[in-house]
């Protein structure tokens, strides 16, 4: 097994069995880290707790809900502003963040009268929201409130009302991991099934596991739309409640982040018969793949086959411009659970970047098995990485760019590593033909900013060019480039507009015939 | 002949291996069931076999079959010069390969964990 050891982590033994390289020949019965343990102690982790996977990964993203945390007002952080799934109700999910605020009194005496203040006073609040998700602290799991009988002595007081109470306390589990398999479970269990939806459509789906960032799911809403298919739910990303609560009548589950979200697909699949798809929606080959998927399960390839034509004939031009200026740059793909596998191949192929390092901070050895096979030989795959571990890899590897979290990000850049953020995206969404273009650019601007390069000069010590002017990014990125490549025709860069998302609101879409009995049987 | 067959297998499952996801499901038994699945329906295709698609599962499975046997063609050209024995050959080979790649062989934990 071609394990790594960190020379920072020596003094911790164990971690050498979380980080590989892959040697030439290698493959995954010679090759994998362990994953998805608890932290080493001594390792001071990048990880999630298992209500941050809970809420801030999968509840917090349906977007018409008081999403309320029973706990002390610091396990709201991360809720107010810093994560990017949008909504297309005006973002309520984003704007307005909920606690109880136990403080130790509530710890001594509990906290089920707060609770239920609290959850009046908001829901008083917000009198056009009816829908409600609790979820579970330490503190409040270890005091032992029962979250269920106070959400239930409030339903029958206010009867319009539903709540979800999510039991996943920060302890419950190694990581955020831990958080969305408690999420799932509690879903299907309490909510799925309990209100039937309107079929719209011939083709239903769940749109599974995908989160709108920056407007993903919206982009790729727009997509199925075109084809006629009618999402039923998505789960969560710009997701309704009670959509959610129809999950159990789509006729195919479209699961995109596997890691998040297979839990529920698997549920589905076992209890009403609904199959799972796994798809890809970033890059051109793997999205078109995707969308041809789908629309065969329904047969009704050819809406997929028109929509593929035209958007690989807009956009296939920028992205090969992007592409000429990226090839052989090196990346370190450092994101915290499933792009490791959507982007390690995508990237290298249709950018033409290195792939030199994968790490994952919770996801499990599967997802280091999917990036694993997807990445070239050479490359240091590390599960659960820490601090110190990072800069090491950066020290040695050189990377050009990193893709990761804002909190390591900013750690990259003190040693002047640009870095693109993985979870949230810089310019998103990066989702969807457009999208992946947005990618690239974004790439782009990270490694060729000028401003980047200035601060590799230490005004302390280094000589300082006096003789030059400014340079731009192109000046910097078509330096090396032949002029037939530099300027061929066809290829430029990206043209789309600011905001590639809020046009799709105001879409309309024309309907398609509806197929005869006949010709559906 | 027999290494020259390895290697064509191999250039398969690294197709497989980088830009599928099928093979990658999270318990053994799924796997098994997705690997036979989608590599007995793609070789029915390549050999030109009726595919039974009477389950929701079965048209899961017959969707990636038709992506993987399509560019099976396109990015192998000796492929369309074997006859039907010989692709039968073959996919018995990739299908025992990644058998032991996701399942037998793997060295991931979760595999045989009763539960999701």
């Amino acid at each position: 097994m071609p394990h790594h050891m960190f020379k920072c982590s020596e003094c911790i033994p164990e971690r050498k069995k979380h980080a590989v390289i892959k040697g030439e020949g290698e493959d995954l019965t010679s090759c994998l880290p362990l994953g998805y343990l608890s932290t080493i102690p001594g390792s001071i982790s990048e990880r999630g707790c298992a209500y941050c996977g809970a809420k801030h990964v999968i509840g917090t993203p349906m977007k018409d809900v008081i999403h309320l945390s029973h706990g002390p007002i610091g396990c709201t952080y991360d809720t107010w502003q810093t994560k990017r799934y949008i909504s297309d109700n005006d973002n309520f999910q984003l704007k307005y963040t909920f606690a109880t605020d136990m403080k130790e009194k509530h710890v001594i005496f509990g906290a089920e009268k707060l609770l239920k203040q609290t959850i009046l006073d908001a829901f008083k609040a917000f009198p056009k929201i009816k829908r409600m998700t609790i979820y579970q602290t330490c503190a409040s799991a270890l005091i032992g409130d029962d979250l269920e009988a106070v959400a239930q002595d409030v339903m029958e007081e206010l009867p319009d009302v539903d709540i979800f109470i999510c039991n996943s306390p920060g302890f419950g589990g190694p990581s955020q991991s831990g958080g969305h398999h408690k999420i799932n479970i509690a879903w299907i269990k309490q909510k799925v099934g309990t209100l039937e939806p309107k079929i719209t459509g011939d083709y239903v789906i769940n749109y599974v596991g995908e989160y709108n960032i920056q407007g993903d799911q919206e982009v790729m809403q727009d997509y199925f739309k075109r084809m006629g298919i009618q999402i039923l739910s998505t789960f969560t990303g710009n997701g309704s409640y009670d959509d959610l609560r129809c999950m159990h009548r789509a006729h195919l589950n479209v699961l995109e982040c596997a890691r998040s979200a297979e839990y529920i697909c698997n549920e589905l699949r076992k209890k009403y018969g609904t199959p799972r798809l796994d798809i890809d929606g970033y890059g051109f080959e793997a999205l078109s793949s995707s969308l041809r998927k789908v629309a065969m399960f329904f047969g009704i390839e050819d809406r997929a086959k028109v929509i593929i034509e035209e958007e690989t004939a807009r956009w296939k031009p920028e992205l090969d411009w992007y592409k000429e200026r990226l090839r052989g740059k090196k990346v370190c793909l450092w994101p915290g659970g499933s792009k490791l596998w959507h982007w390690a191949h995508a990237i290298h192929a249709e950018m033409g970047v290195e792939v030199v390092s994968v790490y994952t901070k919770f996801g499990h050895q599967g997802d280091m098995e999917k990036g694993i096979a997807r990445c070239e030989a050479g490359a240091l795959a590390i599960d659960d990485p820490n601090e110190l571990e990072s800069l090491e890899a950066m020290e040695t590897l050189q990377p050009d760019v990193i893709f990761t979290g804002k909190r390591p990000g900013e750690v990259a850049k003190k040693i002047r590593v640009p870095y693109l953020n993985a979870h949230a995206y810089h310019n998103g969404p990066y989702k969807g033909y457009e999208g992946w273009v947005r990618f690239a650019r974004d790439i782009y601007n990270a490694v060729y900013s000028p401003l980047q390069r200035l601060a590799f000069l230490d005004i302390s010590k280094d000589e300082i060019p006096t003789d030059k002017g400014f340079v731009t990014r192109r000046m910097l990125s078509d330096a090396s480039l032949s002029e037939d490549v530099a300027n061929a025709p066809g290829l430029r860069q990206y043209t789309g507009n600011y905001d590639s998302v809020s046009p799709l609101r105001e879409k309309t879409y024309p309907p398609f015939e509806r197929p005869s009995p006949v010709e559906a049987a | 002949m027999e290494n020259l067959m390895k290697d064509k297998i191999e250039q398969l499952v690294d197709y497989i291996m980088k830009n599928c996801l099928w093979q990658f499901h999270s318990r053994a038994w799924d796997r098994k069931d997705q690997n036979e699945g989608v590599l007995t329906k793609t070789r029915q295709l390549l050999c030109g076999e009726h595919v039974v698609l009477e389950t929701p599962t079965d048209r899961c499975h017959w969707v990636d079959a038709v992506c993987l046997a399509e560019v099976f063609r396109e990015r192998y050209a000796w492929l369309n010069e074997m006859d039907k024995d010989e692709i039968v050959g073959l996919m018995q080979g990739l299908r025992e390969r990644m058998d032991y790649l996701t399942i037998t062989g793997s060295l991931n934990q979760e595999l045989t964990d009763q539960r999701y």
